[in-house]
């Protein structure tokens, strides 16, 4: 028994590491040049929200329901556009780093557990992100960098404003509209 | 405000598509040319009616005009900056969000008439002011067969689990899960209700108030957070990668030996500690019944059987530099008064130590059980520990379960659960999003037993 677990523990382990080294981790950095800015994905909320600048990693907890609140205290509320819009690849891929049935999985068990306190809002289309974002003051929601008007506020990411060179949510070209 | 206003007419112009504009003009013919016939219908029945009817539908021109000569203006200011399509559908109204882009307006290229069809649909799924109860469902069939002496080759219903959902406010949320499970409920060794009769169990019934993400608080009926497993699979059988739980997170009512229920108040939340994801849980409430008389509920629902407040407190970390990682502890005592015995001290510690991963997981969870009754020198320890490692390659997952309870036979609480130990073996193959086939088979040891092997095969579902 004791040479059963511990052979057990030795696979095990070896495979944690496969999984958590740098080269096996999935979705890694986008590539660094992109043709236009339009191709970027700009990162909107509420006009009245006091964060100008978000951080990948956090940005990913409140995508993926890890972070609930924004630092005034108020409920976060995700707003994600229809599977297979290119928006929403850009999103699973740089931000979330699941595919769609990863993604729904990790939510339904995150609300299952209670540990997700709401799902997240789904729409089809830039306009309906923009104004639901609009009306309610703790949504944050995706749009391309073309998409975005003066109702909503677009946030930095990792320091970067969405038509820096080095910002680092894009759509790919190819699924691009 | 005024996208209020936008979205009624916005629904009537999906349904005019392009041509937004000669639409709305015979719309406003027809209900020209419908407001003599319905005067002639009303001269032969109540005047009275008719004069509503006809200023209703005055009313209703006016507005009708007022908006075809806003759209033809719109209509002619977009035909004059696009240069794309001549015959382009009118643009939204400037009102507020619902406005295109301001320094970039869309051309007919960019807003294809299927999109424009599906945002006039949105604001039916954005009513924020409604409680929306949601439910999903979580079910299992299973047939499984052992070479145990007395045991059937048996097909078996698994629990049929409701969970429900609901956003009360922003800070408020109910969650529940309500069990239909058939078979006898099984306490200390002893089974209770008829075999093969459905019966409901309220497995969860939570008010959830979420203050910030350091503190929150239900209040009702939740899962003792004792290790991971328990916390995070709770009645679904669909969501585990196995065909159970593991036997040291059986149920109270399926003979398992650990508080999995509890009936009180339970507060969690992050502790502000850096990339190393610090998260506590503090619970108190009724804590388990002695089992004893044996055929009573374990869980105490409505009454407590001491003033003894059973008490929780568990931390773990979720490491940012290892996405997947959980590492915690948690401490739980309680006291049990088992009817004809001294009063007994519980205690229980665990550990584990879980990565949890898309494409694999490997959970390994530790506790022990230590029982003491008051007035005695004696301590009865239970340990118990299982290790399970799985790897997903595509839609299979096979997978790899040791498992392990010591009990002594002169426990006082649960003299029955012995010494058992053993292997499971499986594969689960995801033949849709919602569906899971799970193969298992298991070989079990236990003490004053022969060992026994079993094989199961479950069909596991959401829907």
């Amino acid at each position: 028994m004791h040479r059963l677990l511990g052979m057990l523990t030795m696979v095990g382990a070896a495979v944690l590491l496969l999984e958590v080294s740098p080269g096996a981790a999935r979705g890694g950095p986008p590539p660094a040049s992109t043709t236009a800015a339009e191709q970027n994905l700009a990162i909107i909320v509420n006009q009245a929200n006091a964060v100008d600048d978000i951080s990948l990693k956090e940005l990913r907890m409140v995508f993926l329901g890890e972070r609930s609140h924004w630092p005034n205290g108020r409920r976060i509320t995700l707003v994600m556009m229809d599977p297979g819009l290119a928006e929403r690849k850009a999103v699973l891929r740089d931000i979330c780093r699941m595919n769609e049935n990863e993604f729904s999985r990790h939510f339904l068990q995150g609300l299952f557990t209670g540990e997700v306190f709401v799902s997240p809002k789904t729409l089809s289309s830039a306009t309906g992100v923009r104004k639901f974002v609009f009306n309610v003051p703790g949504a944050i929601g995706y749009v391309r960098a073309s998409d975005v008007d003066a109702t909503v506020k677009v946030i930095r990411v990792n320091g970067h404003g969405v038509d820096d060179p080095d910002y680092p949510l894009r759509i790919e070209a190819r699924a691009s509209k | 405000m005024k996208s209020r206003t936008f979205l009624p007419i916005g629904s009537f112009l999906a349904h005019a598509g392009q041509s937004v504009g000669n639409r709305v003009l015979l719309l406003a013919l027809g209900i020209l040319m419908s407001a003599p016939c319905l005067r002639a219908q009303g001269a032969t029945s109540a005047a009275g009616a008719d004069q509503q009817t006809i200023q209703m539908l005055l009313q209703r021109i006016e507005r009708l005009e007022a908006r075809v000569a806003q759209l033809e203006g719109t209509h002619t200011e977009a035909a004059r900056s696009e240069t794309v399509n001549p015959i382009a559908p009118a643009t939204h109204p400037p009102t507020g969000p619902a406005a295109g882009p301001a320094t970039a307006p869309q051309t007919t290229a960019q807003v294809p008439a299927p999109e424009q069809e599906m945002e006039h649909l949105e604001p039916e799924r954005m009513d924020l002011s409604k409680t929306l109860l949601r439910m999903r469902g979580f079910g299992d069939i299973t047939f499984h067969g052992t070479d145990q002496r007395g045991s059937t080759n048996s097909f078996s219903l698994g629990q049929l689990n409701l969970f429900v959902t609901s956003d009360i406010s922003e800070k408020f949320k109910f969650l529940g899960e309500i069990v239909f499970e058939s078979g006898p409920d099984n306490f200390y060794n002893v089974p209770g209700g008829r075999r093969n009769e459905f019966a409901v169990d309220v497995e969860r019934y939570l008010l959830q108030y979420s203050y910030n993400d350091y503190f929150n608080l239900a209040a009702g009926r939740y899962h003792t957070a004792i290790g991971f497993y328990n916390t995070a699979y709770h009645h679904s059988t669909w969501f585990q990668t196995t065909t159970g739980r593991p036997l040291l997170f059986q149920f109270e009512d399926s003979g398992g030996i650990l508080p999995i229920h509890n009936v009180g108040l339970s507060a969690s939340g992050r502790i502000p500690s850096g990339p190393l994801g610090l998260h506590y849980v503090a619970e108190i409430g009724n804590g388990r019944a002695s089992r004893n008389p044996l055929n009573e509920e374990p869980v105490q629902n409505e009454v407590d059987e001491n003033n003894y407040k059973a008490f929780n407190l568990a931390l773990f970390a979720r490491p940012e530099s290892i996405r997947g990682l959980q590492v915690g502890f948690s401490g739980y005592h309680d006291k049990l008064m088992p009817m004809g015995q001294p009063r007994v001290d519980e205690s229980i510690l665990a550990a584990h130590a879980v990565y949890m991963a898309p494409k694999f997981e490997w959970l390994n969870e530790v506790v022990l059980v230590r029982h003491s009754p008051e007035g005695t020198s004696a301590v009865f320890n239970t340990p118990a520990f299982y290790t399970q490692i799985a790897k997903r390659f595509g839609s299979y997952q096979p997978y790899f379960r040791y498992q392990y309870i010591n009990g002594s036979d002169r426990e006082p609480i649960f003299p029955d659960v012995g010494r058992i130990e053993g292997p499971s073996v499986g594969l689960r193959y995801d033949a849709s999003e919602s569906v899971a086939l799970k193969l298992q088979y298991d070989y079990n040891l236990e003490r004053h037993q022969p060992a026994s092997n079993a094989l199961s095969v479950q069909l596991g579902f959401t829907f």
